[in-house]
């Protein structure tokens, strides 16, 4: 059966659409409760955790700390290993940005119109319309904005979804059986190729994890157990970089061979950083 | 009582490919056939149903949807299996639409279509 990864711009909707899934089907769910789990695993705060689900960092501060990158993989591989069982619906952990290319995966964004956000901000915040509207405005490139710089891809773009609600025209009950009946349809069932790109994908994440925690600048790509490492380093420590990066990798239960691609880290050589 | 040996089909233009499943899917006692035209495989079909039928996507004449599509008309108990080395989301979520048993990316190992058709085997015998 297929994973259900629901994104919205209501949350208070979405969470009860997805507790009205797990009803109906009859599923597992995997939602913001894990990071707890997160924070036991990898030691890191459960309000660090929320907190990187929202909000992006200046571009000074992710040249100079790769933190938020490691935290964004530790609750990327967490969920990612949750998903490697069926009959799940995951919400509110930005999945639907980082489960990519996994036929049974079937994904949905909710949301309401702009108008009715607006008359909701107004009557929420006690605020003008005109404040209201730019507020709202200021929120959407906000999203836009994290989606990009976590996992390059926008979240406001309807297009990386599978099926998109407007919560104006089909009201929540409607949703449900509407996502319901779309994860009955046959493509959407687990196959062979969607379990392993799934499963490459879990390795990734484990490896990405493990490598920024010391690194940065890491992108991992697995193909059935064979693990692709891309990343810059400076030109005098790339063998020492590589090596590092092999060993590291290699420890993980599942590599079954690490390939390490190293680009010039150009910065780094011209600032005169090459030996620091 | 001994189970009935499967007819499997195997449809493939790279000759290799057919060279190396048949004795591997042969291994469990099952009737294999290779074929590397699409076109002459669905007449051996139209002369002989199979119970299972591999096929790649990419080929010249025919490509394996359409044969997909052919075979489930003429013999819907047959179970078709994709194998591509092209595989995406769009082209797996298709093959299944049209009725694919199952689908899996090139390469692979024989052991993996092996586990593929154990199971398709087993609903064609439930």
């Amino acid at each position: 059966m297929p994973l259900i990864i629901l994104s919205s711009n209501s949350k208070e909707e979405e969470k009860e659409i997805a507790k009205k899934l797990l009803q109906v089907k009859g599923y597992g769910g995997v939602d913001p409760g894990i990071l707890s789990e997160v924070e036991a695993k990898y030691h890191i705060d459960t309000g660090k955790l929320a907190e990187t689900l929202e909000q992006t960092p200046s571009f000074f501060e992710k040249m100079m700390s790769g933190k938020w990158q490691y935290r964004l993989a530790c609750i990327e591989a967490e969920v990612i290993e949750r998903l490697m069982k069926d009959n799940t619906v995951c919400w509110g952990l930005a999945a639907h940005l980082y489960v990519v290319g996994i036929s049974h995966a079937l994904k949905v964004r909710i949301i309401h119109a702009n108008q009715t956000r607006i008359e909701n901000i107004v009557e929420q915040q006690g605020i003008p319309v005109q404040r209201a509207q730019k507020w709202l405005d200021t929120e959407n490139q906000r999203r836009k904005k994290w989606s990009l710089a976590a996992f390059n891809r926008d979240e406001t773009d309807p297009s990386e979804y599978d099926l998109v609600i407007n919560l104006d025209q089909i009201d929540l009950n409607e949703a449900v059986l509407t996502i319901n009946g779309a994860a009955s349809y046959r493509k959407f069932q687990p196959i062979t190729y969607s379990m392993k790109s799934l499963s490459d994908l879990a390795l990734s994440a484990k490896v990405r994890t493990t490598l920024l925690k010391s690194m940065q600048d890491i992108r991992v790509q697995t193909i059935d157990g064979t693990v692709l490492v891309f990343t810059k380093a400076f030109k005098q420590k790339k063998i020492e970089k590589i090596k590092e990066i092999k060993d590291l990798a290699g420890k993980i239960e599942g590599v079954r061979g690490v390939e390490v691609h190293v680009t010039n880290n150009l910065f780094g050589d011209i600032s005169g950083n090459a030996n620091s | 009582m001994e189970e009935k040996k499967l007819k499997i089909m195997v449809i493939d233009d790279e000759n290799i490919v057919g060279k190396r499943l048949k004795p591997a899917l042969e291994k469990t006692g099952d009737i294999v056939e290779t074929f590397e035209d699409g076109e002459k495989a669905l007449a051996r079909f139209n002369e002989s149903p199979f119970d299972i039928v591999v096929t790649d996507i990419r080929m010249e004449k025919i490509d394996g949807i359409e044969i997909l599509e052919q075979i489930n008309a003429k013999s819907p108990h047959t179970k078709v299996i994709i194998i591509t080395g092209y595989a995406t989301v769009e082209v797996a979520r298709e093959a299944l639409s049209k009725g694919a048993f199952d689908f899996i990316a090139k390469p692979f190992k024989p052991g993996d279509l092996r586990e593929i058709i154990k199971r398709a085997s087993k609903e064609l015998r439930a």
